[in-house]
């Protein structure tokens, strides 16, 4: 009896504490944003209490419509780039041996260990004009002037994908290790070409891992400014940009806040796109089982 | 519960103490104050210094204005945030009887528009913003006005710095009109104005200036004097430019918030700083000028000497100290945005 008392206090506890956690450092912002949201920029005050929709209607705007479509614009082409390198790549490694798999898997990982800040900084002394890859091709003689890299879209868009790539391969991998490969073994038995068991089956079985794969870029590449900042010499706007600069700059509080917010309804709704499409492929898989 | 409670309390508690403590917290820009002065600061006076740093106005302002009451003793914002803050009430009088050195200022930078007679803030630093270029690209005397830089040979070269009034502030001036206009009309002529110079600027930075040109990342641009007579140590080609047009003069000062808990270290930390060889320390340190002509005599040689850093009185008439536009940032903000939209 002593021991399942025990138990009990040890669940009610640590249930408490996740809860109590949860709803200090996610919930209670999170109500903060909505609320800042609501209501209005004030003169000498930070917002005045006054209820308001006016800024999710000046979202209508076309400026911020255009940040908006930018940012997406950007996150496609990065989560494309990183797909097109990641697939190969998570495919190679989830049919490595097991001890080589793991070494492998181990290198992918340890990028994690450093902050993304500075290995941003890192592709500034590789790309830089006096930069290692311009002082290596000057050595070899392949060009007479420097490369103009750094401070392009080019760089901003090489940092965001070299940054999110891991992001990509892992899903992908842990997918496609499941993967049963009689499936492959019996769609080749039955006469179909290397193009047909790649698009017939192999996407069609790792589907999930490709959504959750490109969602976990797609979100980010939207949102990481300091990339696009370092890299790219800020000449573009993201809608990470738009929210630190109404918060800071324009010292507009209530827009920051219904930016961060229509943000959040963004990412909750491709979210929920991900599951049901997630529920519906099980249920299909079940089907054919 | 009790337990709890004390716990909570004894916070309440520290904060009421608070005012005999031997404690002064100094909130500044980041690399504005060499370690060395802090240390010699503790050692004489046994006041400890709690020392935090900002990189921009907007910061330090959004903090103080989000909580009157988070303890900073000491703040160091630009002209036209101290104009801002005194009119928002955010600071306090500075009490001059209280303040010994204060004679040794240099009185063309004091008394000015953003703090007529100084009553809320003692010039901490100085510096001008201008164009810097490389002689291996440009020849020598070929740049001298900010509408130079709109010519079509600098394609995809500039630097420009990432400061919405900076940048405004140089399209303005190239225009005839104030940099600190409030007149939308104005606003956009220069919006349409900066659209121009657009297909010409290679990057927006303000934390790398001076290792961009150092490397030649960029090599013609806006600059702080200070990045630029750094930059110039070590790159001997750079060369810096005050523009005809007029320029825009940073002067950063120490002012006292109006909760500030710790008030007579403040004022024992403010005349330390007047102090010439402090105040020579400083500027020595950090590459930006002082506004205390008495330090002028404890400089470096070079730095003395450096017309970028004393620019002569001829060159400081066109000098221009920024105001606080009030309202109109927000259509500065607005256009800044689209100006990054359309780049």
């Amino acid at each position: 009896m002593v021991k399942k008392g025990h138990k009990f206090c040890f669940k009610n506890i640590s249930v408490t504490l996740i809860w109590c956690w949860l709803g200090f450092f996610a919930l209670i912002p999170t109500f903060l944003m909505l609320m800042t949201s609501l209501v209005q920029q004030g003169d000498t005050e930070l917002i005045r209490l006054q209820l308001t929709f006016a800024n999710y209607f000046t979202l209508f705007n076309s400026i911020y419509l255009k940040i908006f479509a930018h940012s997406l614009l950007v996150a496609f082409e990065v989560t494309i780039i990183c797909l097109i390198l990641g697939y190969p790549f998570a495919y190679i490694l989830a049919k490595l041996p097991e001890s080589l798999k793991n070494l492998a898997l181990l290198f992918v990982i340890i990028p994690f260990w450093t902050s993304s800040l500075i290995r941003t900084y890192a592709i500034v002394v590789i790309l830089k004009t006096k930069g290692l890859l311009n002082t290596f091709l000057l050595w070899l003689g392949l060009i007479h002037t420097p490369l103009q890299l750094l401070y392009t879209n080019t760089a901003a868009t090489i940092g965001l994908v070299y940054s999110l790539l891991p992001f990509m391969i892992l899903p992908l991998y842990a997918n496609i290790e499941k993967l049963d490969s009689r499936f492959v073994d019996a769609a080749r038995d039955l006469g179909a070409n290397s193009w047909q068991v790649f698009w017939k089956i192999l996407v069609p079985l790792t589907l999930p891992g490709i959504i959750a794969g490109s969602m976990l870029v797609l979100l980010p590449a939207m949102s990481l400014f300091y990339i696009s900042n370092i890299l790219g010499g800020a000449k573009t706007m993201l809608i990470g940009n738009l929210i630190e600069n109404q918060f800071l700059a324009a010292r507009n509080w209530p827009l920051g806040a219904t930016v961060s917010v229509v943000l959040t309804l963004f990412m909750a709704l491709m979210f929920l796109t991900y599951v049901k499409v997630r529920s519906k492929n099980t249920a299909d898989m079940g089907d054919l089982l | 519960m009790r337990k709890i409670l004390l716990f909570c309390l004894s916070f309440f508690i520290i904060n009421a103490f608070a005012n005999d403590e031997k404690v002064v917290n100094v909130y500044n820009w980041s690399d504005y104050l060499p370690d060395e002065v802090l240390q010699q600061f503790e050692k004489e006076t046994g006041i400890h210094v709690n020392y935090s740093t900002y990189d921009n106005n907007e910061t330090m302002y959004a903090k103080l204005k989000a909580n009157p009451d988070v303890g900073y003793d000491i703040v160091v914002p630009s002209t036209y945030f101290i104009d801002r803050m005194r009119r928002e009430k955010m600071l306090q009088p500075i009490d001059k009887k209280r303040l010994v050195g204060l004679s040794n200022m240099n009185p063309a930078l004091m008394n000015k528009s953003y703090d007529p007679g100084n009553n809320y803030s003692i010039p901490y630093l100085v510096g001008s913003t201008g164009i810097l270029y490389n002689d291996l690209f440009y020849p020598i005397g070929s740049i001298n006005a900010w509408k130079d830089l709109w010519q079509e040979k600098y394609h995809d070269r500039l630097l420009l710095l990432d400061d919405v009034r900076e940048i405004f502030s140089m399209a303005l001036l190239v225009l005839g009109y104030s940099p600190d206009t409030t007149n939308p009309e104005q606003i956009k002529a220069a919006y349409q104005k900066l659209q121009a110079l657009l297909p010409n600027v290679k990057l927006f930075n303000d934390e790398a200036v001076k290792a961009i040109y150092i490397d030649e990342d960029a090599t013609i641009g806006m600059v702080w004097s200070g990045d630029a007579f750094g930059a110039q140590q070590e790159n001997p080609h750079l060369h810096f430019v005050f523009p005809k047009e007029g320029y825009v003069l940073s002067q950063d000062s120490m002012a006292i918030p109006a909760n500030a808990p710790h008030l007579a270290n403040a004022y024992r930390f403010i005349n330390f700083i007047l102090r010439p060889e402090i105040a020579a320390k400083i500027a020595a340190g950090t590459g930006y000028s002082t506004p205390n002509a008495a330090a002028m005599k404890y400089l470096p040689e070079a730095m003395r000497n450096s017309e970028i850093m004393y620019p002569n009185a001829k060159i400081l008439a066109r000098a221009h100290f920024q105001m606080d536009v009030g309202d109109a940032a927000d259509d500065y903000e607005k256009y800044l945005e689209q100006l990054k939209l359309s780049a």
